[in-house]
């Protein structure tokens, strides 16, 4: 599971609060893996970011150089979008948690997949 | 009878359109054999007129190199024998065919001695009410003999050279030459595939993927759709969720065979309780479990309510539906507006939209015509959940089952219903246009 650009609020529990907390990663194995760069790419995602959610992840996953915020004309500015590229695209959680700040429930992520199901109703195949 | 005698007919009036075709048939084999890099063309639905009649033939063919081919040919026995051709038009640019060069190349297919030698099968198929009049044996049959006195060739129903296929039904007639002896949805790149391929392309390719978009399936199973679509539309952002491990895990594999692991991301959420803030995806695609091999544990219509709350305002939704959910949403659309329509659809020619992938050895899928939705006007369709317009609707063949894809557009934030009046019992002052967003003038 790749930070997503847009933060993770907790997934609606009836009677619990509105929609909007973004959940708090936890995260005990983590692999970096190169992904070739795509400046355009990168480039569109950059509005569609959270950036304190994100900032946050790129905290507790102890990465370096993350860009604070939007810069002017960063559409064109390389070094910031490698940056950006990195932190999206590159950094992938394996095994950790997701936690709502509000009811403090966890959510496990495992292989790499968050498990968000608020029930344990699983569907047969 | 008759019938027969147009079937003769559509050998014998035009023979050069038939070396034609065959030529052009034979320079793609070629091509494919010294492995030249073709450009790649979108399948688009093409559109004809013949007669009273829309008929449309698409034939999407894809090979692990990715080529994208496309040839039909288009007859309709019934009425007068008006025959079309589509030509290639970008596959056939670097060749420059002019007319003259066309008629050279015909001169030189008829004396061509190869073509005296070539082995052909005819391949039929009927369905519809001329199947009640004959079986597909004599239809071949009838074929296969005007072809063998026309041109010399002969059968060999084993392993032939040249492969004629003809299929008709209620609504178009067909008459191809298969370009590839693979099925239409086979695919180098899925391991296991879930939905089948080229319905999964077809409805990623209604859903108007645009670069740096966020396509988001809500129930993506073993990821076909989702895979399809990233192959296609490469620059952009995909999620996948689904309630099920173990197809999690089937799509997981499919997304790293595909080396598209990166490119797709994965959840387990259930569709009714999404994690994504409001108006954050532009793009929801999905194939919604029909209940025989999937069950769907929630109601269709709270499923959409989601959908509808993540979704841009202006962005689109591509479902697959069943009868029952496709029925279930009708009844929803058309409640407490009175119909402002000239009654069903099938009194009006209308527009008539075909997408009909074609496949050699399984011809199941086939689409057939049903736009019932804006091309009308649209005028007497409520919004269906919230502010989600519906845009078109196609009825698909899955084989034995039938299914709807249909495309929807959401038009506003939910909290702007009020000032948009679509009362039922009043006269409408505004209407929601079903494919653009917002409310026109008065009627």
């Amino acid at each position: 599971m790749k930070p997503l650009p847009h933060n993770l609020p907790s997934p609606h529990v009836r009677g619990v609060g509105p929609r909007g907390f973004p959940l708090r990663l936890q995260a005990t194995e983590v692999r970096i893996n190169p992904v070739e760069f795509n400046p355009d790419f990168v480039a569109r995602m950059i509005p569609k970011v959270e950036w304190a959610a994100l900032l946050e992840a790129a905290d507790t996953l102890h990465l370096v150089e993350v860009p604070k915020g939007p810069i002017e004309g960063y559409e064109h500015d390389e070094k910031f979008l490698r940056q950006m590229h990195h932190v999206l695209l590159e950094v992938d959680v394996l095994e950790g948690t997701l936690q709502c700040p509000e009811s403090g429930r966890l959510f496990p992520i495992s292989r790499g997949i968050p498990n968000m199901l608020l029930s344990d109703e699983e569907t047969e195949t | 009878g008759n019938i027969f005698n147009e079937m003769q007919r559509l050998v014998n009036d035009g023979p050069e359109s038939w070396l034609n075709a065959i030529s052009v048939w034979k320079n793609l084999l070629e091509l494919d054999a010294k492995k030249d890099k073709l450009c790649q063309r979108d399948a688009n639905p093409l559109k004809r007129k013949v007669g009273e009649n829309d008929v449309t033939n698409l034939k999407k063919l894809k090979t692990e190199q990715m080529q994208e081919l496309q040839e039909s040919r288009e007859c309709q026995p019934e009425k007068q024998m008006e025959e079309e051709r589509v030509e290639q038009g970008d596959f056939l640019m670097n060749r420059e065919k002019s007319q003259e060069a066309f008629q050279n190349e015909v001169v030189k297919a008829a004396d061509d001695p190869s073509q005296k030698d070539l082995t052909f099968r005819v391949s039929c198929r009927c369905s519809g009410a001329i199947a009640k009049t004959f079986t597909a044996q004599e239809v071949g049959r009838v074929i296969g003999i005007a072809l063998m006195k026309q041109f010399g060739w002969k059968a060999d129903l084993r392993n032939p050279n040249l492969e004629i296929f003809i299929h008709l039904n209620d609504i178009y007639s067909v008459v191809g030459i298969p370009v590839f002896r693979v099925p239409l949805a086979s695919r180098a790149y899925i391991k296991t595939a879930g939905l089948r391929s080229t319905i999964a392309w077809a409805m990623a390719s209604l859903a108007e993927i645009k670069a740096g978009a966020f396509v988001f399936d809500p129930m993506c199973g073993l990821g076909t759709i989702l895979l399809e679509a990233a192959k296609e539309w490469p620059d952009v952002y995909y999620v996948g969720a689904d309630v099920s491990d173990s197809q999690l895990l089937g799509a997981y594999d499919n997304l790293k065979a595909a080396g598209l692991q990166d490119k797709i991301e994965l959840l387990k959420v259930s569709v009714t309780e999404l994690p994504l803030p409001s108006e954050s995806v532009d793009v929801i695609i999905s194939d919604i479990p029909f209940g025989k091999k999937f069950k769907l544990g929630k109601d269709i219509k709270s499923i959409l309510q989601e959908m509808e709350r993540v979704l841009h305002v202006g962005g689109t939704i591509v479902l697959l539906l069943n009868n029952d959910h496709h029925r279930r949403l009708q009844d929803c659309e058309q409640s407490g507006i009175p119909s402002n329509s000239k009654g069903s659809p099938t009194d009006e020619p209308g527009i008539e939209k075909c997408l009909s992938p074609r496949e050699k050895t399984d011809l199941s899928d086939t689409v057939s015509s049903s736009s019932k939705a804006s091309s009308q006007g649209g005028l007497d369709k409520m919004p269906l959940v919230g502010s989600l317009a519906p845009v078109e609707c196609y009825q698909v063949s899955l084989g034995r089952t039938e299914a709807f894809i249909c495309k929807y557009r959401k038009s506003h934030s939910l909290g702007l219903e009020q000032a948009c009046c679509c009362e039922p019992g009043s006269s409408p002052v505004g209407q929601l246009h079903s494919s653009e967003g917002g409310c026109t003038g008065p009627s």
